[in-house]
């Protein structure tokens, strides 16, 4: 199969998406059309009075928009063209328009890969984000310097993408916008200490990169703190796990007080009711299901919540949640974002709407589109978002804020459950600090 | 010892979608001579009708099965009458190509119909619950399934060994010339045998909608399930087909239990096994 094939391909696959996804809602479709506008020439009438030189800024992205973690991709796309939608409508920034193309990288390295050449090489992208996937990102960074691109990674959340090839390989162009696996390992950990009665920990953990960070992550940090506790059980879960039965009987073979679970979006409403169809709930005391507060995951499992099946021992975290924190920013973008796709924003959207203004900030402050001027640019950057102020760090590219963890809840003021029992630390606090200790990861 | 016989009840549980996946995949093979590589695909179909039936349209559970077995059997029936019979002379490589093809259609088509999004369907009430067995919790939808399984190995032995028109499926299988030649319409009795082959996969699927995910690509997925079992078991043999689905899915389950690190090696290594020392599987003729 020859590389022009595979792309015509997967452009076919692209719009048949699109167009599936518009077919069923309203929504959606808007989504689909700001999402391919690839049919349309872009604007090419060149223009001298432009501060940065074009009439429009090319963002590539991708994200999976396929399969059962497709609402990430979906969520990402929502957030990106909210902001967008809205710069454009205030006449873009430094008078060029903003483009975006969208690319499904399917959770897999290579795709991603291709993807990005694509976007910057043939679609000719100022700026590349998103990817999902943890392999996907750790195969997307390093070619990141031949193609002269930044991208944003506005999900995926190996620790291992900014300690290892930003801070120690000095792959400068790489920058992260998400909480990365600290939040959902180390946070888990500090919330955890404080439950003396919580001894034995069990593990139903995604068996590649991510799933391999947090289960490192969460013991290592964990230890620090109580070296009473025991990991007593692990199970590995694969991409494309339809039924996780066998994994949460062998770990609950092991009689564990606490789960710490990683699978995410579909996969993880499929875990969590098969945990409540195995009884675990019964038989345990908490359960962290990592991405839980995502809201996919919340939407998935409303029914199970509002009847209490969880009995207040499911705990979550994200890399951003809806109810906090309570600020203007915020409230302004989760109103904006309701009104305009009829859902709550999950993280993935809030990070890439941010990404959106992040850029914004960075081109107006350096007023060109080189690589190495928005490098600068961007490092040290702090800027206001919805998840609050994030910095970015300029030793390893990590943009710091802190989100909280908690309970999964039926609130009255919410369609769907949200945390509440909120344990707020400040990101200081859990995120690991240069010069990284290397970390024993293994499966 | 209480530890492997829960798992080994929960792997077996696992089997059992694999066995009606297999058995439909095992039964076309062995009639047809065609290896359905979109035998997954209706498999996905059967689960993606449940969720609209039950899922979007509020139809009874149990309606809901019928009617997605219904529509996957229209399905099975174009795609038999109008394109598989038209290559069963041809090379098997030939047929791969087409029902590969089909894969990619289904999958595509899913997307436009429902999203490329996981759908997941409330849990049907009256499932709810468990029943102890050895002291722990077992869902008694896992329970049900179980039964099911093992009901359609009872009933579709019954109808290949007891009934006519199992007879002439068998005789057609073993000499396609000499059937025809005593009067069975072999045309109209292929495309009945993929349509029950059809069928039996959009079983497995429409039992899983409420506790698997079902998102495009699901099919791909569990067709290289299936090819493992039937390897295991023989390809085009029945009996292999639910042995096969068996030994696959209580040893991922023992594995995921005692080796976590290589489990998902486990079931390829066996098959590499059973490949070398009877390479037509444990019941191939």
């Amino acid at each position: 199969m020859s590389g022009s094939k595979k792309i015509s391909r997967r452009e076919l696959l692209k719009a048949a998406t699109v167009a599936g996804i518009g077919g069923m809602t309203l929504g959606l479709s808007k989504v689909g059309e700001a999402a391919s506008p690839k049919e349309k020439p872009p604007a090419q009438t060149k223009s001298t009075k432009k501060i940065l030189g074009v009439d429009v800024i090319k963002l590539g992205g991708q994200g999976v928009i396929s399969g059962a973690h497709a609402d990430y991709g979906w969520q990402i796309q929502a957030g990106a063209v909210l902001a967008i939608d809205e710069i454009n409508a205030k006449g873009g920034i430094l008078g060029s328009k903003l483009e975006l193309k969208f690319m499904d990288e399917e959770l897999k390295p290579a795709v991603a890969v291709k993807n990005a050449r694509y976007l910057a090489t043939d679609w000719g992208a100022h700026l590349l984000f998103g990817v999902d996937s943890s392999g996907s990102a750790m195969a997307v960074g390093p070619i990141l310097p031949e193609l002269d691109r930044i991208c944003m990674f506005d999900h995926a959340s190996t620790h291992r993408l900014t300690e290892e090839l930003v801070y120690g390989k000095g792959i400068k162009q790489i920058f992260r916008i998400a909480a990365p696996v600290y939040q959902e390992s180390n946070l888990a950990a500090l919330i955890f200490k404080d439950f003396p009665n919580i001894k034995r920990w069990a593990g139903i953990h995604c068996d590649y990169e991510y799933g391999y960070s947090v289960w490192a992550l969460f013991k290592d940090t964990l230890k620090k703190y109580r070296p009473d506790v025991e990991f007593v059980s692990i199970a590995w879960a694969p991409f494309w796990t339809m039924d996780f039965s066998s994994h949460i009987s062998a770990v609950m073979a092991a009689k564990p007080d606490g789960i710490i679970a990683t699978p995410w979006a579909g996969e993880g409403v499929m875990l969590l009711r098969q945990a409540l169809m195995l009884g675990v709930f019964d038989n345990i005391q908490a359960w962290f299901q990592c991405m839980g507060a995502s809201v996919d995951i919340l939407e998935g499992i409303s029914n199970e919540v509002a009847a209490g099946k969880f009995k207040d021992k499911l705990w979550a975290t994200a890399r951003y949640i809806h109810n906090y924190p309570d600020t203007p920013e915020n409230n302004k973008f989760v109103a904006s974002f309701r009104k305009r796709w009829n859902r709550f924003p999950n993280y993935s959207a809030e990070n890439a709407y941010s990404t959106i203004y992040v850029f914004k900030a960075a081109l107006e402050k350096c007023r060109s589109l080189k690589t190495s001027d928005l490098i600068k640019a961007m490092e040290g950057l702090k800027i206001m978002t919805p998840a609050g102020e994030r910095f970015f760090r300029p030793e390893d590219h990590q943009a710091i804020y802190n989100v909280p963890g908690g309970r999964v809840v039926k609130d009255p003021n919410y369609p769907i459950p949200v945390l509440g029992d909120l344990k707020v630390f400040p990101a200081q606090a859990y995120y690991r600090n240069p010069p990284f200790e290397p970390l024993a990861m293994a499966k | 010892m209480e530890t492997l016989v829960f798992q080994g009840l929960v792997g077996l549980s696992v089997s059992m979608y694999l066995w009606l996946l297999a058995a439909g995949l095992t039964i076309v093979f062995g009639v047809l001579g065609v290896l359905n590589f979109a035998h997954g695909s209706l498999f996905m179909l059967g689960a993606y009708f449940t969720f609209t039936y039950y899922g979007l349209w509020g139809v009874n559970f149990w309606l809901a099965i019928a009617l997605s077995l219904l529509s996957v059997a229209v399905v099975g029936y174009f795609m038999e009458r109008f394109f598989l019979r038209h290559i069963y002379h041809l090379d098997h490589a030939y047929q791969l190509l087409l029902t590969f093809g089909f894969i990619l259609i289904f999958d595509d088509a899913a997307k436009m119909i429902w999203g490329g999004v996981a759908k997941i369907p409330a849990m049907p009430s009256f499932f709810e619950g468990t029943v102890s067995v050895v002291g722990r919790p077992f869902p008694f939808y896992n329970l049900f399934i179980i039964g099911t399984g093992l009901a359609v190995a009872i009933v579709v032995w019954l109808l290949f060994e007891k009934t006519w028109w199992g007879k002439m499926v068998r005789a057609s299988a073993s000499d396609r010339e000499m059937a025809s030649a005593i009067g069975v319409n072999i045309p109209t009795l292929f495309t009945g045998v993929f349509v029950f082959g059809a069928m039996l996969a959009a079983l497995g699927g429409a039992l899983g909608t409420p506790v698997r995910v079902v998102a495009p690509g699901i099919g791909a997925a569990m067709i290289i399930q299936a090819f493992i079992i039937t390897v295991i078991g023989g390809l085009g043999n029945l009996k292999g087909a639910f042995v096969g689905a068996i030994i696959v899915g209580t040893l991922s389950a023992y594995g995921i239990l005692l080796f976590p690190v290589f489990e998902l090696f486990l079931i390829f290594l066996i098959m590499a096994v059973v490949l070398m020392v009877k390479p037509q599987g444990l019941f191939g003729g």
